[in-house]
């Protein structure tokens, strides 16, 4: 199931009665409505333009609360109820009172706006750029400021089908602003729709496959509408009044559209059971994503599968994906059998389909493990593969520092050497004294080339290890330059390749903290659990330390993952660096170990 | 006596090598790598330029052909604590004189090359 599809459903404990209380309502409207029809209450209106605003009305009110019960978060249900309501309202237009008669002249052509609002709103129930914000902002100036100032300018004495009840805003009769207000309306009108219009053609033509096929039908119905709308609004009484009825059975439709687009996952069952048919053929690597494609009609979905071990998404190659999602990509999260299997990168469009992505996530979630499993097997083929030449590129890296210590240190020291004992071997026989000098000052330097020849063979290899880690631990502590607090378990000795793994852990680590953390103190820790070695190395330093690519803590981690442990480094900015390596105690010796083992330890 | 100019980056081996030669040679001076050693020897034309082989930035053997160039150059000598088989083809295609290991360089071995 889809995190997606779970956050859908929130709804609240409100929302039934609420729901049920609208629809009391829109009936009590819709037949209050009918009653005054049939009582001949509406007056100057045909009556096939009172029955289809009604059905219209009803038709919005409906479609509102399906709507909302099956999408809460979405703004189109509330919308739609809005719009219902406000159709019914402009039937007041038609009443022998003063107050009704002026809020339905007042409400008369706000559903239009609240109709453009929800197909730039479409599918989401949000509107999404400044340009679909201004143009239904003006809208709304439209159809309410504009109709209001015009109402208080304007007499019914003289209008088609009038006697009329007195107009509440009026202020006073005056045919100029009147007429000017109604001419800047119309233009308003025009400017609005056209660039409705453009909008919603701009939109089309970015739409991909999945979106386009749900706001077809809106658009469709909509654009319709508006244009009878439109029509009927700027054209003159002297038309038919066909034309206003026309569009109120129009804007009946828009509702059914929109829970067409809204729900096309009733239509797309029939995908989901192809989709459980064709995955029970096992199809080969690479099928599943164009299956899952086509079950969900979208052909730009992507797969990324979790590797929990990497933390990180991967594709079927093994190489990491990046699914924070992109512009114009949204990203459903598969879970199978309670555990995160993989990451569908996909139109947003289908986002408004949470039912479809669920049930094609559940179908697939099976196939989707598999193809995990082959991919999490090539990432970390990838990664045994990365590590491997690390590993060879630092044994080249420590050969070629080892020469080179070797031949500045020791080296020069024996030349020298050899050249002043050659020089005193000549001086013997001429200059005693002179030459017993150069013996002695000869003796110096073979001292300080025995210590540096001791410290070049020590990292080759610490020898003390021979005497067991915690003997050697003690070494390394006594050589950190910041205070170490050491906490070594005792018992039967780990395999040499553990014991190594855990000196290299302490000793670059207490480096690393000696070089950058700024710490006051450390602390290291080498425990036995359950089979493994824990060996944990912590500071109260700087933190901030990360495994970087050729940095020390990669060198170790590959070390350390090389006999089948784990290495990770827990470092907050201002928190201390602590460095945990896991180490398998039953990790098998290759011979060449067990003999150097043994060779160690005479 | 000849004089000798001795080119070497490491400290012990110059005052080492000041030593043995002050026998039969006048040490002139030193130098701590390849471009001040083109400098020096420019500056004091000593009869004799002993250059080690591994120095920082131009290397000895890079030294011996840059000394080739001058008008009267001096005697090139070249040294090295490495074995002389891995250096051989490079101390064949030198205009340097010869070359004698670190570990036995005398006042009489330098002498015996330059006799």
């Amino acid at each position: 199931m889809s995190i997606a599809a779970r956050s859908a459903y929130g709804l609240s404990r409100h929302a039934r009665p609420v729901a049920i209380g609208v629809a009391v309502c829109a009936a009590a409207a819709a037949i209050a409505g009918a009653v005054a029809l049939t009582r001949g209450e509406a007056r100057g209106q045909t009556t096939v333009l009172a029955v289809t605003t009604i059905v219209a009305g009803c038709t919005f009110v409906a479609g509102g609360i399906v709507a909302w019960l099956r999408r809460p978060a979405n703004l189109t249900g509330p919308l739609m109820m809005v719009a219902g309501f406000l159709l019914f309202g402009t039937s007041m237009a038609q009443a022998q009172q003063s107050l009704p008669f002026t809020v339905g002249l007042v409400i008369g052509a706000v559903p239009a706006a609240v109709v453009a609002q929800l197909v730039l709103a479409f599918p989401d129930g949000r509107l999404h750029s400044r340009w679909e914000r201004l143009v239904v902002g003006a809208a709304y100036v439209d159809v309410v400021v504009l109709q209001v100032a015009m109402l208080m300018f304007m007499g019914f004495e003289h209008i088609n089908g009038c006697p009329c009840p007195d107009n509440l805003l009026l202020i006073r009769d005056d045919a100029r602003i009147h007429s000017a207000l109604m001419g800047s309306q119309r233009v308003l009108t025009v400017v609005v729709t056209a660039a409705l219009a453009v909008l919603l053609a701009r939109r089309w033509r970015a739409a991909s496959a999945p979106l386009r096929r749900a706001i077809a039908p809106v658009l469709w119905t909509t654009a319709v509408t508006i244009v009878l709308l439109v029509a009927a609004e700027l054209t003159t009484d002297a038309v038919p009044r066909g034309l206003a009825a026309a569009s109120r059975i129009a804007l009946a439709t828009v509702p059914i559209a929109y829970l067409l687009g809204l729900f096309t996952a009733r239509i797309a069952r029939v995908s989901v059971s192809d989709l459980v048919v064709e995955l029970g053929r096992l199809p080969g690597p690479g099928q599943l994503r164009i299956a899952l494609a086509r079950a969900l009609r979208d052909p730009s979905l992507e797969l990324a599968y979790w590797i929990p071990d990497l933390e990180t998404y991967v594709g079927l190659d093994g190489q990491p994906v990046d699914v924070g999602a992109a512009p114009g990509r949204a990203v459903t999260v598969v879970e199978h059998g309670g555990r995160r299997v993989a990451a569908l990168i996909h139109d947003p469009a289908l986002g408004e389909n949470p039912e479809l992505l669920g049930a094609v996530g559940s179908a697939a979630g099976l196939a989707l493990e598999n193809e995990r499993l082959q991919a999490e097997l090539r990432a970390q083929l990838e990664e045994l593969r990365d590590s491997r030449a690390r590993i060879v590129e630092a044994g080249d890296i420590a050969r070629r520092r080892l020469e080179r210590n070797l031949h500045d240190g020791a080296q020069q020291r024996l030349v020298a050497l050899s050249v002043a004992l050659g020089l005193a071997e000549r001086k013997l026989t001429t200059d005693a004294q002179q030459a017993a000098a150069m013996l002695q000052a000869a003796r110096g330097e073979l001292t300080v080339a025995l210590e540096e020849l001791r410290e070049i063979a020590r990292g080759l290899h610490p020898a003390i290890l021979s005497r067991g880690l915690a003997v050697a631990l003690e070494g390394v502590a006594e050589r950190s330059p910041v205070p170490v607090q050491l906490h070594v378990d005792g018992g039967a000795r780990p395999p040499p390749s553990v014991e190594a793994a855990a000196y290299y852990v302490v000793s670059e680590a207490l480096t690393n903290v000696a070089r950058y953390a700024h710490a006051s103190a450390a602390t290291v820790r080498v425990a036995r659990d359950a089979g493994r070695l824990r060996v944990e190395v912590s500071d109260d330093g700087l933190g901030g330390a990360t495994i970087t690519k050729g940095s020390g803590l990669q060198g170790l981690r590959d070390r350390v993952e090389a006999i089948g442990g784990h290495l990770e480094v827990q470092s907050q900015h201002g928190r201390g660096t602590r460095v945990i390596a896991v180490l398998p105690l039953q990790h098998r010796e290759t011979t060449a170990e067990t003999e150097l083992g043994d060779a160690n330890r005479d | 006596m000849r004089t000798v100019l001795i080119v070497d980056d490491h400290a012990s081996f110059r005052a080492i090598a000041r030593a043995a030669l002050a026998e039969r040679f006048t040490v002139v001076g030193e130098a701590v790598d390849g471009v001040e050693a083109v400098a020096r020897a420019t500056e004091l034309r000593p009869d004799v330029v002993l250059v080690d082989v591994g120095l920082p930035g131009l290397d000895g053997f890079g030294v011996a052909a840059a000394l080739a160039t001058l008008d009267d150059p001096p005697q090139v000598v070249l040294t090295s604590s490495r074995d002389r088989r891995d250096l051989e083809p490079l101390i064949r295609d030198s205009p340097a004189l010869g070359f004698v290991a670190k570990e036995r360089l005398s006042a009489t071995a330098l002498g015996e090359l330059l006799a």
